[in-house]
This record gives C-alpha cells, structure tokens and sequence, in this order.
C-alpha cells in the first residue's frame, strides 16, 4: 500500500520501519546467497578440516590431524609460498599497469575508446580459452612470443646471443609467465581506476596547471595521493582474489609445474588434493588456511579504510 | 594608464559551437573589471580564455603588455579562484596555499612562510593545519582567495567566487574583497551572474551577453545608461518595464523628437507613479510586499505588464484600477529591432 | 544422523565449489533412464564409444546409452568422486587399472561376480587372465576389462627406409635401442646430429630417434626386464624399490636417453610439439607407447610405420595398460548397465572397439580374428601386441596410485631433462612417495 494509508503523526516511526523492511526485502536475494554459497561451504569446510574425507566414504573424526599434515607438507609449502610470491609481486605490477592505463586512457581522444575496449577485453576472455591462448603464445619453439625474441637472433637465440625464456620447462620463467598472464586481467581494476580518476575533480588539475605544476609533480602531489585509498583497496581486493585467479593457468598452461611444484599455488594443491586425489578433509585444512590469509587481507583493506577516513576526517 | 589584462578580438568555441565572439576588452592595470552577464553568456570562458585553460579560435590575449595568447597556463602568471574553490583535499590549508609555490619550486620554509603571511591578509591564519574537508564554505573561500594572492600574479580572475555562499555571508564577503582590491591594488577580473554583486564590486561591468560583449562601463553608466533593452532589464530588480513607444502609456512632460522607426520606452519600477490625476489606467494584477517597498503588477490596455514600486503603506489592492504615470526624464529609449539604446 | 547430514552438506558444498569451477556432474537417474557411461579421452576415442553406443541401441531397442564424456583423466575421477559423493553416480564408468584402486577400496565399485555366474552371454574363460586379475579386488571382480593393451615401439618405416637403418626387430635390445635412435637423430640436412649440443650453440635435430615419457609406467617394463622390481611387494606396496642396482641402470639408461646420447626431444621441444604430433609429423622416428595411440596415427598419411616389441634387458616383460568397465554401487540401473557391459565386452563390442584400432581386445577370440589383425589397417604387425601379453604384468593398484605416478612424473621428468642426481632422485621418489603408500588400501 502506498504512503497515503498511513494515518499521518500517529506513529512516527511507520515510515522508518516500512524503508527498513523493504530494505531487508531487497537485501534478501544477496543474504540467501550469501548465507548459501559463503557461509555454509565456509562452516562445512570448517567441519571437512577437521576429519578424513574421501567422498565416498562417510567422514572420520581427525581433530588437528590435518593441520599439522600440512605443516610437514613439502608440497603445501611450496604452494603456500608460491602464492604469497605471487600476490607480492603480481599485485603491484597489475595495479601499476591499471594505474597507467587509467591514467592515459582517461580523456576523450581519438582511439581512446578502441584502447580502452583492448585494455578490457582480455578480461572478457573466459578464462579457460585465455588460457589455452598463452599456452600457444608461450609455446618454447613456436610460439609467436618467443619467434619474436628470436628475431635477428640466430641459431634459435635472441638478438643478444641470449636462449629465449623456456617458459613452460624453466621454473622462473614459468611464474614470470603466470605473473605474465595475470597482468593482462585487471581489466576491472582498470575500470575502477578509470571511473575514480574521472570522478577526480577538473578544476583541482587546470588549478594545477595555472599553477604551472609539471606532470610529475600533478602524478605525485595530486592525482597519486587523491587515488591512494582506491588503488589500496583496489591492491587488496586483488591479493585476495590472486588466491584464486592463479588456478586456471597453473591448471591449464602449466600444470603446477615445471616439476617439481614450481606454479602450484594453493588453488591448485586444494583442487588437486581434493578433486584428485580424493583427500577432501585435508583439502578443507588447505582451504581453511586460504580462508584465514583473506580474512587477515580483508582485516588490512579495513583498517586502511578506517585510517583513510580518520585522515580526511570524513 | 598601463594595461592589465587586454582581449583583442577573442573568440572561443566549444566543440562546434562559437561560445566568445570577437570579445574586445582592456582592463587597466590595478582595475577591478566585473564580467556580468546570464548563465549561458560567455562569462567563464572568458576567464579560462585568460588563464589559458581554453584555446583561443581568433585574437589575441596580452597580460600586463605581454602577449600570452600562446604561452601555456603555467606561463601567465595570472592566479583564479574557482567557483568551486579547487582546493586539495589531501592537503592542509597551508599547503594548498603554498602549492603554487613549491611546485615554482621555491624553498619550503620560504613558501610556508608566505602562505601564512597570505592567510593572514584573507583571515584566515587560523586554519593552516586543517583540512578542507574540516571547513565551511566561507571559510574555504578564503582559503582559495590566500592561495590566489601568494604568488603575487599579474591578474586575479574570480570565477562567481561568492556564488556558494549564503546571503549574509556573500554581501560580507563582497565588501570584503572590495576592501582587499583596494589594499593590493591588483588586476581583477570578477565573474558573477548578481547584478547587485557587480554593481558594489566593480570599478567597471562589463556585461555579456551570447558571447558577445553588450556593455562595457562604470557601474553608474550600466545603471543609467544602459546600452541596450538587453542591460536594462539584467541590471536592477525587478526588471526595467518596456513598452512599444506608441504604445497605451504616453510619459508626461516634453516629449523628445522621435524618428520613424519603431521604438520602446523604458523605465525602472522606481519611475513609476500611481493615482496620478491623468494618468494611464490599469489593473492591478497582484501586489508583492518585501519590507517597506511593495512592488505592484499592473496590466494596461492590450496586456501590456508593468511593474511598480511604491511605499508598502500606499500599495493599491488587488483588482482595483489606478492611473500610471511616468515621466519623459526618467525614461530610455531602444530601438525595437536592435535592442540598442536610441540616440537623441 | 549427524554423519547423514554432514554427507549431504557436504555434498551441498562440493556442488557449490563445482559450479564455481565449472564442472557439474549430470543430473539425478531413476531406472527407465538411459544408462550413463562415464568416459574420457581424445576425440577420436570418444568417437569410438560413440560408435559403440549407437551399434548397441541399434541392435537392442529400447536400450538407450547416454555418453558423459570427461575432458581428461583427471575431470574423470572428480566426476566420478562428486557424483558419488552427490548420489547420483553414473551407472557405469571405463576405468584403468592403475586408477580404480581408490574407488575400489571405498566400496563405490558394484562386484560381478554373480552377474558374470548368471550370464549366459559372458565367459570369463575367453578373456586374457593377465586383465581379468588387474580388477579383482579383495577376491572379488569388480570391473570387465576391455582392452589388454601394453608397450611398444611405433616406428616410421619411411625415415628408416630413407636413412638406411635397419627397423627393430623382436629380441633387439636396449642397446640396439640406443644405437637406433642415434643413428635415426639427424638434422635438417639428413645428417646424424647429436641432440644434447642442441642448447645453444649447434644446430636443432629437425628428427629425434625416439620419444618416451619420463613415467613409471614406462619405466617399469625395463626395469622388470632387467630383473629389477618397482615396488617392495606387488600385493602390499610400502616402497619404491629403485635403489636395486637392476633398477638403478635402467633408470639411468633413460636418463641418458636425454642425457647423454640426446636422442629424445628436450623438455623445450616436448612442451613446443608433443611426442604424438612430433611422430604424427614426421620428426619422431620411433615413439615407446601403448596401443591407444594407433586410432590416432591412422590418419597419418605421408609416410608409412608400423610397430615393434619393447627392447628387452634380460627377458621380455610388458607392461598392462588396461581399461574396465566398472559398474557404480550407488547405479539405480544396474540391469540395463549389465546388458550394456555384456554387448560391449561381447564379441560384437569388442569387435566395434577394436576396429577403431584404439584398443588391444580383452577377448582373446577377438584379438585373434581380423578385426584386430586386419592386414590392410597399419601397424602391419599388430601381432606385437598379442605376443607381448604372456610377459606383461600390472603395475600396484594401491589406492593412492594416481598420487604416486604425479610425484614420480615430476621428479622423473627433472632427472631426464635437467640431469638431477641419480642418488638424489631415487632417493627424493622414495621418500616423497613413502607417505603416500603409506596412506593407501590395497585390494
């Protein structure tokens, strides 16, 4: 019914209580699917970390069995320490390059629509074709990254008389070549960056330049400081979601390797541990200690947020 | 008298659109120059035209005898304050103040040491180590007036700075930088859409109007001459009243020799009076009472309008029928065509 | 009450997780539905199965088959996993031997062994035993083994023919193997070329003379030939064994394959173009593989090949490499399941099958008649196959199997490609591996 039934004055808080529950209605879908698909996986993980679980069988009691597997787990470390390497060096790159992108792609220009459609675009991709895509593009002899390397070299060296990078069979070339992947994905991160630095104000950068401030000194005391709290939570959204975005390359293009573990991330040792090796309760403990390095990401993105709004006394 | 700021022939677009045409204007040096005109006219643009921010399609912009029609914004040495102040959010107010030196690279202590001595002229030295997020609207107004004023530039262009400030704060604010113009004895050029603003602010006006420059004289010349029916009505509130010349109102007095094309007459409410002995008869559509003034709307013979002031103490009724008089002395006339004012 | 729910939960968050990574399993069954068989492998393979599904429904009305075809191996066994977990397994899935085991220790496999007595179609007498027992478990069978395949050399008689090599012939050794390959290593000139200069300086063989996988499966038969074993015990493996000096020398023979002589591809090459493709174009002159990869070869064209037995150290030993048709506990279809199983192990079935060329029949009448032997379908001398089954033996079928050949892969695959230390890798696979058997059942 509409506003007009209520009878004015009586109760004051009628029409409080009235956009309460329609926000309440509204929210809804989103609690169910939270409540669905975050919290009951979350707490059933929970319970699976703390049991032997093969699916087919009826789950045992294991208590911390699991946890302390994974601490003499060679194969979890690495994993563990493949991804912390990955989100530390993965993230700023990816962050950069979306910085730079928005920054130059931000104005009306000619093309600019063009480029900035190809800046998205890889992002678009689904993820298994992109991936296939780069098994082709890192392909050691033939494919075309490596034939342009190759150019004006000779004997199948680059120019420089150096071996190309052996992308699929060399361990630092193989996570240079998923870092190397994942720089070509922040499309997203891209388009937040676009939209905050077109939301920055005009007349703060012809104030700059009847000021006579030289692009660096715009980059460093104006633009850089005013975008600092998005590219932070724009960094750590990306840390978290780095997790997980390692999972098709290491699982399409390399296979967690070269041998022995050189690109098995965490994704990847919870999905082989589990989905192949059928060992779902240590697969849980696995994806638990991911859980907590979210949780602590997540208890950094607020505190910069706190320390942000504390700083501008919003 | 050396020059301040001088426009030769500007013109400007945006986009496809012509937005400044041909716009001819000197400012002398130490002059205060109000660019007055309906939203829409040109006036802003003639400011970032002069800071540099907009190209220019023809003419040529000279600041202080120098040709600047090319030089980048940086290099005009000219400071604005933005209708929007443009103040850093991230910076302190001393810093935002001193911004434009540091980044002239000037010695930090040198350019903190200015900035305070500029906020202290403005009023505003007891804000320094706030944020603007922490001020009022006043108050960042004269944070973005210090800022203007530390680098000792060649013109200050106001850009509507007193447009987002409440009524109170805005005639304070006026006398204010009135006063400030006078101690600096700097080149301004002030834009504002307010007519009383203009009026009290300005050792000229120069009215705009599409782009194109309508007027351009001492507040005392815009009020009582005006060059066009256009400046007429912009200038003073509620608008001066026109009518056809061989219209249903005959002025009284010695009436002037007039040509044969058609004209218009006008004249300010203030010029009106009612319950003359013989005068025009009119109805009284409604009356507005502000204070001890009431302004009376009167409907003539084949729906002419105007509008008169009178004490609110004699204001006639509603419906009721008076007779209007004005005299010759207090009347302009305008060619009907053109707008322009008609010669005698 | 609790362990129903946590299972159902569970089940509720593993069909969350694999709608996020994209991998549904098919949707609920009741009996009146088609029979669902669970499959993987090229498409040339899925083409077979293709064909054998409709030759069935052909021949039997109101029979329907629905194939559930996975990507790979691995997209197999966590369809499988989930379906059952999600109760809703297929009714039936093709499984290797060297795989099955986890399903078998979990109880998800249905025995036979009572339908197989009931039968009037099915006799278990007319299949090679060697299979039959690779899927017994606990006593019991469990799957129908449909093919009895095992290792050989595939050559290309045309590059033999061109450079004036003599082609292998049964009896040759690992010996003769080595000189073969060097000698069929050339650059694109035709010249012999020795393959490990290739890094750098010299030029690239445009031919290697061999290409073997750096894999357990392919590791065993020499080691077994050169009287070595690779487990402790076949029955109740604790331990890798490759520390024996038998086993020691023929996984140093492999190694020097890469190592020493460079006659197989280096891990840059293999990533570039695949052994298969290598062979299928041409630039492989001989490729150790099962009988799987014959479909696929038939489409070559522009040269000819055929294959020879392994080499052999002291005596002739194979490998299996068999697949079964394991019907599901949790099938709520299990007779019409059954008619399928006994059509497709029958003669008819296997004959279909075989004529893809993909598989080595289970049944031995079949692996006899021309439907195998076929003179006019290369290789020429399929009988390489049937000779090799009286000396092939199965690998382990412990339940954690599938964990043991990936960490061996890896280790093995730096061993030949990076020349690791032949004490350290013997010494990593058995330490790395130690837990792992530890963890798993055997039937």
């Amino acid at each position: 019914m509409s506003a007009g039934d209520a009878a004015p004055g009586r109760r004051a808080a009628r029409p409080d209580t009235r956009a309460r529950r329609q926000l309440a209605l509204m929210l809804t879908p989103y609690l169910i699917g939270l409540v669905g698909l975050v919290m009951v996986p979350a707490l059933v993980t929970l319970g699976m970390s703390v049991t032997d679980y093969d699916l087919l069988r009826p789950p045992t009691w294991a208590g911390l069995d699991n946890f302390a597997a994974l601490l003499d787990d060679p194969i979890f470390r690495v994993a563990l320490l493949n991804s912390v390497v990955f989100a530390l060096v993965a993230v700023p790159l990816r962050v950069l390059l979306a910085l730079g992108l928005a920054l130059l792609l931000h104005r009306r220009a000619a093309g600019v629509g063009t480029a900035r459609t190809a800046a998205l675009l890889p992002t678009a991709v689904p993820e298994i074709a992109y991936g296939l895509l780069w098994l082709w593009l890192f392909n050691p002899l033939y494919g075309p990254i490596n034939q342009l390397l190759r150019v004006g070299g000779e004997n199948g060296l680059t120019a420089f008389g150096r071996t190309p990078p052996q992308w699929l069979t060399d361990p630092t070339s193989a996570r240079a070549g998923i870092i190397l992947m994942s720089l070509f994905t922040m499309g997203e991160t891209f388009v937040v960056l676009l939209a905050a630095r077109r939301a920055l104000p005009r007349d703060v950068y012809e104030m700059a330049a009847i000021e006579d401030a030289t692009g660096w000194d715009v980059f460093r005391r104006i633009t850089l400081p005013l975008l600092a709290p998005v590219l932070a939570l724009l960094a750590v959204r990306d840390a978290v979601a780095s997790l997980h975005f390692t999972f098709v390359p290491a699982f399409v293009v390399t296979d967690g390797g070269p041998p022995p573990y050189a690109t098995t991330y965490l994704s990847l040792f919870v999905y082989q541990t589990g989905f192949e090796y059928l060992r779902y309760g240590y697969a849980a403990a696995a994806t638990l200690v991911m859980m907590l390095l979210t949780v602590a990401a997540v208890l950094v993105q607020w505190r910069l947020i706190r320390r942000y709004r504390r700083f501008y006394q919003l | 008298m050396s020059e301040g700021l001088v426009l030769d022939g500007v013109s400007a677009a945006y986009r496809d659109a012509t937005v400044l045409h041909e716009v001819d204007l000197t400012v002398a040096r130490g002059e205060l120059l109000v660019v007055l005109g309906p939203s829409g006219a040109g006036k802003s643009t003639v400011l970032r035209v002069v800071a540099g921010l907009e190209p220019v399609t023809a003419g040529r912009v000279r600041i202080a005898d120098r040709d600047v029609t090319d030089e980048r914004p940086g290099r005009r040495n000219v400071s604005m304050v933005f209708q929007s102040y443009a103040l850093f959010p991230h910076l302190t107010v001393v810093e935002n103040i001193a911004f434009g030196l540091e980044v002239r690279d000037t010695p930090r202590r040198v350019a903190r040491e200015r900035a305070r001595a500029a906020a202290e002229t403005v009023g505003c030295a007891g804000l320094l180590d706030r944020r603007p997020g922490q001020l009022s609207g006043g108050e960042r107004q004269r944070v973005a007036l210090a800022r203007a004023l530390v680098r000792e530039p060649d013109v200050f262009l106001l850009d509507e700075p007193l447009s987002n400030l409440d009524l109170a704060l805005r005639a304070e604010m006026r006398t204010e930088l009135r006063a400030l113009h006078d101690r600096l004895g700097a080149t301004m050029v002030h834009v504002t859409h307010d007519q009383t603003e203009a009026l009290v602010l300005a050792d000229r006006i120069a009215v705009l109007r599409d782009g194109r420059v309508e007027q351009v004289g001492t507040p005392d010349e815009i009020w009582r001459t005006p060059a066009s029916s256009f400046v007429a009505r912009f200038v003073g509130s509620p608008a001066m009243n026109l009518l056809p010349a061989d219209g249903p109102l005959r002025p009284r007095g010695d009436a002037p020799t007039l040509g044969e094309e058609p004209l218009e007459i006008g004249f300010r409410p203030e010029a009106v009076t009612l319950d003359a002995a013989e005068g025009t008869p009119a109805t009284v559509d409604r009356v507005e009472v502000i204070g001890e003034d009431a302004f009376a709307y009167l409907r003539l013979a084949a729906g002419h309008q105007v509008v008169a002031r009178v004490p609110a103490a004699r204001r006639p009724e509603r419906d009721a029928t008076v007779r209007l008089d004005v005299r010759w002395a207090d009347t302009h006339l305008f060619h009907a065509a053109t707008g322009r004012r008609y010669q005698l | 009450m609790t362990i129903v729910r946590i299972r159902s939960l569970s089940a509720l968050a593993v069909s969350a997780l694999l709608a996020l990574t994209g991998c549904g399993s098919g949707g609920g069954s009741a009996s009146g539905d088609p029979v669902r068989l669970l499959v993987f492998g090229a498409p040339e393979e899925l083409g077979a199965y293709r064909t054998l599904a409709e030759a069935y429904q052909q021949a039997r009305t109101g029979e329907r088959i629905q194939l559930i075809e996975a990507s790979d191996r691995k997209d197999l066994l966590a369809r499988l996993a989930t379906s059952v977990a999600g109760g809703a397994p297929p009714d039936l899935f093709l499984m290797n031997y060297r795989f099955y085991g986890q399903f078998a220790a979990k109880g998800v496999v249905e025995p036979l062994d009572e339908r197989i007595a009931a039968s009037s179609v099915l006799d278990p007498a007319d299949y090679y035993p060697v299979a039959m027992e690779a899927f017994r478990w606990g006593g019991a069978q469990l799957c129908l083994p449909q093919n009895v395949s095992s290792l050989a050399v595939y050559y290309n008689r045309t590059l033999f023919t061109r450079y004036g090599v003599p082609e292998p012939t049964a009896g040759w050794t690992w010996n003769d193997l080595v000189s073969t390959a060097t000698l069929m290593t050339r650059d694109d000139r035709g010249l012999v070329i020795k393959g490990t200069e290739a890094e750098g300086a010299a030029r690239l063989p445009a031919v290697h003379g061999l290409g073997v996988e750096p894999s357990i499966i392919r590791l065993a038969p020499l080691v077994w030939s050169n009287g070595g074993e690779i487990v402790d015990d076949p029955d109740r493996p604790t331990r890798l064994t490759l520390d024996s000096p038998a086993a020691r020398e023929a996984l140093r023979n492999l190694i020097d394959l890469r190592q020493a002589y460079g006659v197989v591809p280096s891990d840059a090459e293999v990533e570039a173009e695949d052994d298969e493709s290598r062979f299928l174009n041409g630039r492989l002159a001989m490729l150790m593989t099962s009988r799987r990869a014959t479909t696929n070869f038939r489409t070559i064209t522009g040269f000819e090949w055929d294959v020879a037995p392994l080499p052999v150290y002291r005596q002739p030993v194979g490998v299996l490499h068999s697949d079964a048709y394991c019907m599901t506990r949790g099938s709520r279809n299990k007779d019409a399941a059954w008619r399928f199983m006994e059509y497709a192990m029958g003669e008819e079935g296997q004959r279909i099958i075989a004529a893809t060329g993909r598989t080595v029949p289970s049944h031995m009448g079949v692996s006899r008649s021309p439907a195998f032997l076929d003179p006019d379908q290369p290789p020429r001398n399929s009988q390489v196959f049937l000779d090799a089954i009286p000396t092939v033996r199965a690998l382990p079928t412990v339940s954690t199997w599938p964990e043991i050949e990936d960490l061996s892969y890896g280790i093995l695959e730096n061993a030949v490609h990076r020349g690791d230390k032949i004490d350290d890798v013997i010494r990593e696979l058995d330490v790395k591996s130690r837990p792992m058997f530890a963890r798993g059942e055997n039937g």
